[in-house]
């Protein structure tokens, strides 16, 4: 009986699976269902090794550390998660699965060790890369824990913290130039008419 | 029971997904009209397009300081960055310069 209702259900979910596949293929547009979220966050919680959970910050918070992390992850993590770390950014929503709201419990209630795992390690099958190791830009273990006080003010993250991350984004030529433009016509410049009906994209 | 599970967990991973949405929008001209709920922006072309506010919407002056909704006014220039949602454009941030003052011809 048990094997019968077991097969139902794979055949079931199969079926699903085809028809999502038939209609929208693997694109990475979608939205991960629930069900998968789910997974996805008992796999982000099995991640990071029990020594590494209980792991305790070696790093003193102070203004000074908030700053650096907090320009830090301007530069090296805002291009997915936003400065904000919302997550909702061009290549945040592009991504499969999505980056995670860092504001919220779902992040906020990882113990500082996994937050930090997961900035050293990555995971797995996600955009989630791993900045430890040797001959990475990112800097020593040290500015993962700095990141870490950074990413628990995430919820608290002021107006003006947000407008100074935004002038350590990584930036393109076609960015600046468009940045400059707007700057141009805020001084007065004249406005150029739009290539597209009024808008730009990012 | 190795290979069902797999297949299992396979499926459940592929099935049921929905579509996200798109990019964000850059809006730039001169603030037609405002209200607590949306700015009109007239822009280069000489079209009107409606921008909503909302709660989340961060209000900036052209040097970069924070500012607030009722420093908006009619006839400042403004670059507002947006997110579409359906039909409909959200503010994320509203930049804005003072209204130019318009010179009045002696007689």
């Amino acid at each position: 009986m048990f094997l019968i209702l077991f097969l139902v259900i794979v055949l079931g979910l199969l079926a699903a699976a085809a028809v999502s596949v038939l209609h929208d293929g693997l694109s990475a547009r979608a939205t991960p269902s629930a069900l998968e979220t789910a997974i996805a966050r008992s796999a982000r919680k099995m991640a990071a090794p029990s020594t590494a959970r209980s792991a305790k910050n070696p790093v003193a918070d102070s203004l000074e550390v908030q700053r650096e992390a907090r320009l830090h992850f301007a530069d090296h993590c805002a291009t997915c998660h936003g400065n904000d770390g919302s997550g909702d950014t061009l290549i945040g929503h592009g991504l499969y699965p999505k980056p995670p709201d860092l504001r919220t419990s779902q992040t906020q209630k990882l113990s500082d060790g996994e937050i930090f795992w997961i900035i050293e390690n990555g995971v797995r099958l996600t955009g989630m890369p791993a900045f430890g190791g040797t001959g990475s830009e990112h800097g020593g273990s040290d500015d993962s824990w700095k990141l870490v006080h950074f990413i628990r003010h995430l919820p608290a993250l002021t107006v003006e913290e947000r407008l100074e991350m935004e002038k350590y984004n990584p930036k393109g030529p076609d960015d600046r130039e468009e940045e400059q433009e707007e700057n141009d016509f805020l001084n007065g410049a004249p406005a150029k008419p739009p290539s597209k009906p009024e808008m730009h994209h990012h | 029971m190795k290979l069902p599970s797999i297949i299992l967990l396979l499926a459940v991973v592929i099935a049921l997904p929905v579509f996200a949405h798109g990019d964000k929008k850059h809006v730039i001209g001169t603030i037609d009209k405002v209200s607590p709920d949306s700015v009109i922006v007239k822009t280069a072309d000489g079209k009107s397009v409606e921008v909503k506010l909302a709660p989340t919407t961060v209000y900036v002056s052209k040097d970069g300081k924070p500012a607030k909704f009722t420093d908006v006014a009619v006839g400042q220039r403004v670059v507002i960055h947006a997110t579409p949602k359906g039909t409909e454009l959200i503010a994320d941030e509203v930049k804005f310069a003072a209204a130019v003052a318009t010179a009045t011809p002696a007689h």
